[in-house]
């Protein structure tokens, strides 16, 4: 993302971040009347921790007093969680503590206190600190990440993502992995400039992370179209869209997949996805923060994990303009094996350039291709 | 009096008065002054010495004569008083340095030239010399400006050497002009004057503390931001402690400065404290201080976790990189060089898995320097703060390639030997820190490492810059 982005971060209210785009972005080329659009939500998500006012108060002395407790409660924890279904150690416990911390005290000199100085003097530790949820609060999240295993993301109510904070409430919390979807697009129209323009989609968008992560990549030059069946996720990412004050460019439409595309077939200029991918079979036995608590239909797959991406696949070599690009997040090396040769074998001389690519862990990660531009 | 006097008494008033004003003003005048005076026929002798006569004073419509001494950019030239003294003079007369309370000009001004002697000294001022001179040759290359790069970097390390030869040389003109002035005073019996120049040199006197303070950071690199990284020695859970009350000394040593500090990597030990760690300090000035702590911090204490209690020595070694904006050092990453990997893989990952560790490794794969970050919330920024920390060791190497005179502060862990101890924390059967570069020494282990290290790195930095 060499050149320069025209998107302008300003802090305003309470420490808020917004986005302002300058004008001549908001103009888009060619509006396209919604078929079933979400304006506005009715419905807010709750606001993430971190940006809720600072109405309540302890003493540090309290607020220690809870550090220790839930600090010898992550210690308890050791590696069973590893052992019985790879889920945190208790040093991915401390460390996420540290973060609640950040996000529930106003002043965040005291993360730091609370973990050096146990024995100040009495004078200072009767000292209040503000903070953003009350201490009873405290106890109960806490207990609700270790002994329900909530995740920590829906402790807080926000995911740090790339470089967006986002609301995931109710929703799938978008992965580490699922960031180099959107370096996959920076690299795609960084080497076709003109990618950049007409319009990108992401399927079942839930918390709208994939759409303003793109939408940032395009620099207010594209649009994007975010799509869900669920009301809740729409909600969540519309929250999230005007967070970044990307209103304007952001289009959030309800329905299954492409349904909801029916005016713009054949036009898009970018295609990407992390559609449930889990076999059903394998939804049982998931870590307990991702099969207790996160939304079924967002990890279920099918009975091999591959019912969405193959739509997927099928109507994308309908949907996209010549020299249009996809990308899917896969479920790992087999599905996107099978992926590529099955539009090998479907879509050749449709969808070209089939490439694999590899998360940060090494695992084959995601399937990217072209449509064919005629000759 | 004589009406040469009177000029120039006149004239330094002016002058006084014109210091004191904004400096636009000043330098505009100056300029103006400047043009006049070539108009008025001086020699360049007026410029240098006091010896024209009052005449030439109203052509230059009462502007102060002495400023034209400014203008002398030839810094060749040793300024001295009106009746030759200079501050080597000075220096050689070895008057007697009294209590600054003391309304002794003789005495103000040998503090401020022996300050001005020991700033020279901690600027390296030959070097300096000789240094501006081979710039100035290379300026002066016609072919200079084929290379943009290399002419912007030449002429930008001229401008900051003139700077301080020039800031230096003004310091020096005005003590020996208060000089002239208390000599002047004394001769009319101006009581009031006399008051104002020894009030003068008494301020210039203090100003010089601080700049000597000032000349030992006045290397390359000293203003940048710098990282730390501290490394545990053999010896495991007691080294690895030790480790981490060296990297806590520091952390809570740099928010006494008002550095910013950001844990950029950390390997916990598996009982206690770190295997390794590297901090970022953002500040003013890090880099200059912190590289007095280059080198290997040494523990003698009863062990903890030794259930016999025993007296145990422990190794910490530190290395300091400072985060340059030399755009001569900075090198060029290719990313087909680069290898990122998730730091904890495992599992399937995507979906089937939800962490909150992020953590990243990049590996420069032709060097084989890595770098890594876990501190980040979001995967995306550990990477950017990965790539930040591997921009900076590959830096670092390239400056040790370019300047083996930089090596000592440039070391990075892998280089230093454990041999190389700078300092002792004794904590039994006695108390004591003691570096073992200076000999300095203290008898409080506990306020050194709840980060109390000014006195120690002042120490090191005079000493090290103040040899002969």
């Amino acid at each position: 993302m060499g050149s320069a982005v025209p998107l302008q971060l300003h802090s305003i209210g309470r420490g808020a971040m917004r986005l302002s785009i300058s004008r001549a972005y908001l103009a888009a080329p060619h509006r396209v009347r919604p078929s079933r659009s979400i304006c506005s939500s009715s419905s807010k998500p709750r606001i993430p921790l971190f940006l809720r006012p600072p109405n309540y108060s302890a003493t540090l002395t309290d607020l220690q007093k809870w550090h220790d407790w839930a600090k010898t409660l992550s210690s308890s924890v050791g590696s069973s969680f590893v052992d019985a279904d790879n889920g945190p150690d208790s040093a991915l416990l401390h460390r996420e503590l540290k973060w609640l911390v950040e996000d529930a005290v106003e002043d965040k000199s005291i993360s730091s206190e609370l973990r050096t100085n146990s024995e100040q003097n009495h004078e200072h530790n009767l000292r209040n600190v503000r903070l953003k949820v009350g201490i009873e609060e405290l106890y109960r999240l806490w207990k609700q990440r270790i002994h329900e295993r909530r995740p920590f993301q829906y402790i807080v109510g926000c995911e740090h993502w790339r470089d967006l904070i986002l609301s995931v409430e109710g929703v799938l919390i978008p992965r580490p992995e699922t960031e180099v979807l959107v370096d996959l697009v920076a690299e795609v129209v960084s080497d076709n400039e003109a990618l950049r323009e007409g319009f990108w989609v992401d399927l079942g968008t839930g918390s709208g992370a994939i759409a303003i992560a793109i939408c940032r990549v395009l620099e207010g030059r594209g649009r994007v179209i975010a799509t869900d069946l669920s009301p809740t996720a729409l909600t969540v990412a519309g929250y999230n869209v005007q967070r970044y004050g990307l209103q304007e460019l952001i289009e959030l439409r309800q329905g299954s997949w492409y349904k909801p595309l029916r005016d713009v077939v054949g036009k898009l200029s970018g295609i990407i996805s992390n559609p449930p991918y889990i076999p059903s079979d394998n939804i049982v036995g998931l870590q307990a923060e991702v099969g207790k608590h996160e939304p079924r239909v967002a990890l279920d797959g099918g009975t091999n994990g591959m019912d969405e991406l193959i739509h997927l696949c099928d109507e994308a070599a309908v949907m996209l303009k010549p020299g249009g690009f996809f990308a899917f997040e896969t479920n790992g090396e087999d599905q996107s094996k099978y992926l590529v040769k099955y539009v090998e074998d479907n879509h050749r001389g449709r969808l070209c350039d089939l490439k694999i690519v590899s998360d940060f862990a090494g695992i084959p990660r995601f399937i990217t291709g072209f449509l064919n531009e005629p000759l | 009096m004589s009406s040469f006097a009177l000029g120039k008494r006149l004239c330094n008033r002016v002058y006084a008065l014109f210091r004191n004003s904004n400096h636009r003003g000043v330098l505009i005048s100056r300029r103006r002054l400047f043009t006049e005076l070539q108009c008025s026929s001086a020699t360049p002798q007026n410029y240098v010495l006091f010896n024209c006569g009052v005449s030439d004073f109203k052509n230059i419509s009462g502007f102060p004569f002495s400023t034209l001494r400014l203008f002398s950019t030839q810094v060749a030239i040793e300024p001295s008083t009106a009746d030759g003294l200079t501050v080597e003079g000075i220096i050689g007369n070895r008057w007697t340095i009294l209590e600054e309370s003391e309304s002794d000009w003789r005495s103000h001004a040998a503090a401020i030239a022996q300050s001005i002697h020991l700033i020279k000294k901690r600027l390296q001022w030959k070097k300096l010399m000789m240094r501006l001179e081979l710039l100035s040759v290379e300026l002066n290359k016609a072919d200079l400006w084929d290379d943009p790069a290399h002419a912007g970097k030449i002429s930008r390390e001229h401008g900051s050497i003139m700077g301080k030869i020039k800031e230096m040389k003004a310091f020096e003109r005005e003590l020996l002009e208060h000089i002239d002035m208390i000599k002047l005073a004394r001769e009319e019996n101006d009581a009031e004057l006399e008051s104002e120049s020894l009030n003068a040199l008494l301020s210039m006197r203090r100003n010089s503390k601080e700049k000597e303070l000032e000349a030992l950071l006045a290397g390359e690199n000293d203003s940048c931001s710098c990282y730390i990284e501290v490394q545990a020695g053999a010896g495991g859970t007691e080294s690895m402690d030790w480790a981490a009350m060296v990297m806590q000394m520091y952390i809570m040593w740099a928010q006494r400065h008002g550095f910013k500090v950001t844990v950029m990597e950390e390997m916990p030990g598996e009982i206690a404290g770190i295997k390794r760690a590297t901090i970022k300090l953002d500040g003013e000035y890090a880099f200059g201080y912190a590289k007095a702590e280059v080198g290997v911090h040494r523990l003698v204490r009863i062990s903890p976790f030794d259930s016999n209690k025993r007296r145990h020595t422990s190794f910490a070694a530190v290395a300091v990189i400072p985060i340059s904006g030399d755009a001569s050092t900075h090198v060029q990453i290719n990313e087909a060089d680069l290898r990122i990997e998730r730091f904890r893989s495992g599992g399937a990952g995507g979906q089937s898995v939800n962490t909150t560790d992020s953590a990243v490794r990049i590996v420069h794969i032709p060097t084989g320097i890595t770098a890594t970050c876990q501190n980040e919330r979001s995967q995306h920024q550990n990477k950017a703060s990965a790539m930040a920390v591997l921009q900076s060791r590959l830096n670092q190497l390239e400056m040790a390639r370019q300047a083996q005179m930089n090596a000592q502060h440039t070391q990075s862990l892998s280089d230093i030997t454990w041999g190389n101890q700078i300092r002792s924390y004794v904590l039994h059967p006695y108390q004591m820190v003691k570096d073992l570069r200076t000999n300095y020494e203290v008898s409080d282990p506990d306020s050194v490492l709840e980060g109390d290290l000014d006195s120690f790195i002042l120490n090191y930095l005079s000493t090290s810059l103040d040899k002969d």
